[in-house]
């Protein structure tokens, strides 16, 4: 996540983030969003598989995630190496154990919190807000749906590739493919709601 | 008598054909030519303390500035700052022929990170480059571990293998944030975290000095703004730029020139209708001036090939001193008798009016002296001006003028009873201790003289200009186009080091917050020694055999052959950044003005400072010292000296003008001279002490006011001298016509908003009615007949 963070980052530095509305949507919006849980507090497992360009075997790594409405986004990589990602309104912060590898905030990088917003809404599967910047393309069914998303900047979408999300009530897979040829897909599961999702270690944490 | 006429008249005629040539000139100059006045304060300096890299680092930081007009509109909802923004710049869309608005092509964005990525391995920044030098293999490994695994992997940087240590991400961030503005649905925008703004850079297509840019840009950019209001009420807009000051000055002046400028003219018209009797005298005297005025122009702009604002300024004031040659006359003319005939009268007062001309140029002669350009144009146009004035006086006033074309006002009548119950000076205890207790009196009110030679002197914008530039400088974060570092080196790379090794002195005021970071071209591209060093750095430390590629490869089940195509992908990217190759690129656009390039064999560059607090200009005004070809460069500072080391320089003149008036009145006025000098020398020390006790501070604008006053006082000495008898009231009129028109035209600048015109006509104010009311104090009691040749023919 760090680095499309960084990627994004750049990307709009670069003058790339920009789309003026937001576009007309070629699927029913609401009716995914109608279909997705929404809670406020929403953790789970995750389990990431990476195809990286010139590597032949791919990468495995999971761990917990939490979705906090108003709060932010926290990315607990548990295995292969534990590390922690967090993200707030204002601010991304690494931990490598309880070391702050990186620190970014608003103040200094003000993209930041256009970042920590797309992301949240990737994890939320939030596609209103995502449809400010993306192309929204998929189907609906009955209790399913699947989009695939390509940024409406072409050089934005150049960057970051595409972004495949499928799910129900809640997003239950992502997949990113990469012009350069890296692919990472992500399966969640285990997903709870409410206060209780939160472990007490994940708690102090916001 | 006949003879001596009609050789007056061909003088005149000679003056007529001068004139006409003059008018010419002038004609070509400001129709043809359209001539504008140099405003550079610094063309004021003395030539050799000039440096033209200095000078050129000022014009690519400044000039780069005036043509810019900066708006932001902003708003709390990011959507309302982005509508009032587009109402805006739909307002300004109608006149494209103006405004440029400055977008970059998405070209250009898209491939502004591509030409750094092809030499990414030698750019690194100064945080890494110590993470390099420090830390070991387990450390790189577990960077490049926690990056393969974190969850998204990023391709805009190339793929995972372009990058596997995040080092140039790294370097592309910090790139970013020496800029808040982001690019956002189109926009450029900046927040500080209550407000989002919509950032609006443009440039103007028109001189932004001119006043044809003020007339039709200021309207424009109302209109656009009362559309953005109407857009979205709650709307802040903040603009910044040249033109708004300049349109404010110019509105200010006018303003100013017609109140100051009616107020003055209505009051000398009636005065020389109440003592005339007729309009003619003072169209007289306004010829005499214009003809003066527009001679200076003339000559001096052949002699030197441009004029500076400044000198006008300083020459307008002559108008006190070229009136006086006319007044004279006409005073003299009044109170002779009328079978005088003019060409016989003005012969009796050339010797007066010759002093009074040849002590004011000679006053004039030693500004000429100084070593500063500017007051030597000065003194070459007053001194001309003069000239000319007086040419015309002699030449044409006797034609002009019979001996019954004036006749006396009551007023005049009225003031000229006054001179005989005006107080006189004599020996005695008295006058003694008045002479003790006003040179007391004056000497505490001048101790308490302090001086200031402010930038602000020379303008002073409204609040509304300051507090909009404040806001927008700690909205953007941008550095200060006045105080600057300048480097010098005799290669690029030469300056590029000296750029770094400052740039190193430099980190730890960002560090402790003093500022908030730099602008240098050595950012984008660092010094070849340091990209080798760098280069050689990630050589040893990341793809070395058995270094954290090495690990890399084991986690990922790779094998060697993984690790030579990384390796090798990696080098490919390791070939130095040239800065000519960045220069070309499209990505240094906004840079490029940081580098001056080469100028007599020199290379040049300037390091500009964001975040810059007053308090930290000393630190770094101190930093230089030790560094090589490294100079602080604080245009602020340097006018202020320059107007210090005028003021100084300005004071020394006026003392030495006194002294040369002094010598030169010697031979006429013997043991009287004093007299003539000593009622201007006491008011102008009078002036000074009452600005001292109103707490005035002390400027050039002052000491230029007291070199004036010398010029318009010792007028007043020598036309009371030329007739000592105080029963002859002519001097005494031509000292009160005199005194009242300077103060009527000086005197009223002191209402000026304009510091600098404020004190110069504050000064003119007090030493004028001071000379005016103590020159009759001065003058001698006994009648010598020689003395008065005016008196033999004298009505009374």
């Amino acid at each position: 996540m760090k680095k499309l963070m960084k990627t994004m980052l750049l990307a709009a530095v670069a003058g790339l983030a920009g789309v003026a509305g937001a576009g007309q949507a070629a699927v029913p919006v609401a009716k995914i969003q109608a279909m997705l849980a929404k809670p406020k507090v929403m953790c789970g497992r995750f389990d990431q598989s990476k195809q990286l360009a010139g590597m032949k075997k791919p990468l495995a790594a999971n761990g917990r995630f939490c979705v906090v409405q108003d709060k932010g986004v926290l990315w607990r990589t548990l295995q292969p190496f534990p590390n922690t990602l967090r993200l707030t309104k204002d601010e991304i912060v690494h931990y490598q154990g309880d070391r702050v590898a990186m620190r970014l905030d608003a103040k200094s990088e003000p993209t930041v919190r256009m970042i920590n917003r797309v992301l949240f809404s990737l994890l939320a599967g939030d596609l209103a807000q995502l449809e400010t910047l993306f192309d929204v393309d998929g189907t609906v069914g009955a209790d399913r749906w699947d989009v695939t998303l390509k940024a409406k900047e072409p050089a934005l979408a150049k960057a970051i590739g595409t972004i495949r999300l499928d799910g129900g009530k809640y997003v239950d897979n992502i997949v990113i493919s990469e012009a350069s040829g890296d692919r990472t897909s992500i399966v969640f599961s285990s997903i709870q709601n409410g206060e209780a999702a939160l472990q007490p270690d994940e708690a102090k944490l916001f | 008598m006949s003879a001596a006429v009609t050789r007056s008249r061909a003088f005149a005629a000679l003056w007529l054909v001068a004139v006409c040539l003059l008018l010419g000139h002038n004609g070509y100059l400001w129709l043809v030519k359209r001539i504008a006045p140099d405003t550079d304060i610094m063309a004021l300096l003395p030539v050799q303390e000039r440096d033209p890299i200095l000078q050129q680092s000022f014009t690519q930081m400044v000039d780069a500035a005036q043509q810019r007009v900066i708006v932001l509109a902003g708003a709390a909802e990011w959507d309302d700052a982005r509508r009032a923004a587009d109402a805006y710049s739909a307002v300004l869309a109608k006149r494209p022929d103006l405004f440029t608005a400055t977008a970059a092509g998405e070209q250009v964005q898209a491939e502004w990170l591509s030409l750094f990525q092809r030499h990414r391995l030698t750019l690194l920044t100064a945080g890494q480059e110590g993470q390099l030098r420090q830390e070991g293999t387990p450390f790189w490994l577990q960077a490049a571990l926690a990056k393969l695994y974190a969850p998204f992997g990023g391709p805009k940087l190339g793929a995972w293998q372009d990058d596997p240590f995040g080092l140039f991400a790294g370097w592309a961030q910090e790139r970013a944030q020496e800029t808040p503005v982001r690019p956002r649905d189109g926009h450029l925008s900046v927040s500080n975290g209550q407000r989002q703004y919509v950032l609006l850079p443009l440039t103007l297509k028109v001189p932004a000095l001119s006043m044809t840019a003020q007339e039709t840009v200021l309207p424009l950019l109302q209109e656009a703004g009362a559309a953005a209001r109407k857009t979205a009420p709650d709307v802040e807009l903040i603009q910044a730029g040249v033109i708004l000051h300049a349109a404010h000055a110019s509105a200010q002046a006018s303003g100013e020139a017609s109140t100051i400028g009616i107020g003055s003219l209505a009051g000398i018209i009636l005065l020389m209708w109440l003592a005339f009797r007729s309009f003619k005298p003072i169209a007289l005297i306004l010829l005499s001036i214009g003809i003066g005025c527009l001679g200076a122009l003339s000559v001096c702009w052949l002699l030197f090939g441009q004029v500076h604002l400044m000198t006008l300024v300083f020459g307008a004031s002559l108008i006190g001193v070229a009136q006086d040659y006319g007044i004279y006359f006409l005073c003299n003319r009044l109170s002779a008798d009328e079978r005088l005939d003019s060409h016989a009268l003005l012969k009796r007062l050339l010797p007066g009016l010759s002093l009074t001309l040849l002590a004011a140029v000679i006053g004039y002669g030693g500004l000429a002296l100084t070593p500063f350009p500017g007051l030597r144009q000065m003194a070459v146009f007053s001194a001309l001006g003069l000239v000319f004035a007086w040419l015309t006086v002699i030449c044409w006033f006797p034609l002009l003028i019979g001996g019954r074309t004036l006749k006396s006002g009551r007023l005049v009548s009225v003031y000229g009873a006054a001179l005989q119950r005006w107080p006189l000076l004599r020996q005695g205890t008295a006058t003694y201790a008045l002479a003790l207790a006003t040179m007391l009196a004056i000497g505490v009110g001048i101790g308490q003289l302090g001086a200031n030679d402010d930038i602000r002197l020379l303008q002073n914008p409204p609040k509304h200009l300051i507090d909009d530039q404040i806001k927008l400088s700690k909205l953007l974060d941008a550095p200060t186009p006045v105080q600057f570092f300048l480097v010098r080196g005799d290669s690029p790379e030469a300056v590029l080091q000296r750029e770094e090794a400052l740039k190193r002195r430099l980190d730890p005021l960002i560090a402790a917050g003093r500022i908030s970071g730099y602008q240098a071209m050595s950012n984008w591209v660092p010094s070849a020694r340091t990209q080798q060093e760098r280069r050689t750095l990630i050589e040893a430390k990341l793809l070395q055999d058995g270094g954290p590629l090495a690990g890399l490869a084991e986690q990922a089940g790779e094998d060697t052959a993984w690790i030579d195509a990384v390796r090798a992908n990696l080098r490919a990217a390791g070939k130095p950044l040239t800065l000519d190759a960045f220069l070309a690129a499209p990505a240094s656009e906004p840079w490029r003005h940081l580098w001056i390039g080469s100028s007599h064999g020199e290379y040049a560059s300037i390091v500009a400072l964001r975040g810059l607090q007053n308090a930290t200009v000393p630190a770094l005004r101190a930093l230089p010292g030790a560094l090589q070809g490294v100079q602080w460069v604080d245009k602020v500072e340097e006018i202020s000296s320059v107007l210090g080391r005028y003021r100084q320089n300005m004071a020394w003149v006026v003392l030495g003008a006194y002294a040369v008036v002094f010598v030169l009145m010697l031979p006429r006025y013997g043991r009287r001279t004093w007299r003539v000098l000593a009622p201007t020398a006491l008011a102008s020390l009078i002036t000074l002490a009452l600005l001292g006790y109103t707490g005035q501070n002390l400027q050039l604008f002052h000491v230029l006011a007291l070199m004036l006053l010398l010029g318009v006082g010792v007028d007043y000495g020598i036309f009371m001298q030329e007739h000592p008898d105080r029963r002859d009231s002519t001097p005494w009129l031509a000292v009160g016509m005199s005194a009242a028109n300077t103060i009527l035209s000086f005197g009223l600048l002191g209402l000026s908003h304009t510091p600098a015109l404020q004190a110069f006509g504050l000064t003119m104010l007090l030493g004028t009615l001071l000379v005016w009311l103590i020159v009759p104090c001065f003058g001698s009691t006994t009648l010598k007949a020689n003395d008065v040749p005016a008196d033999a023919f004298g009505n009374r």
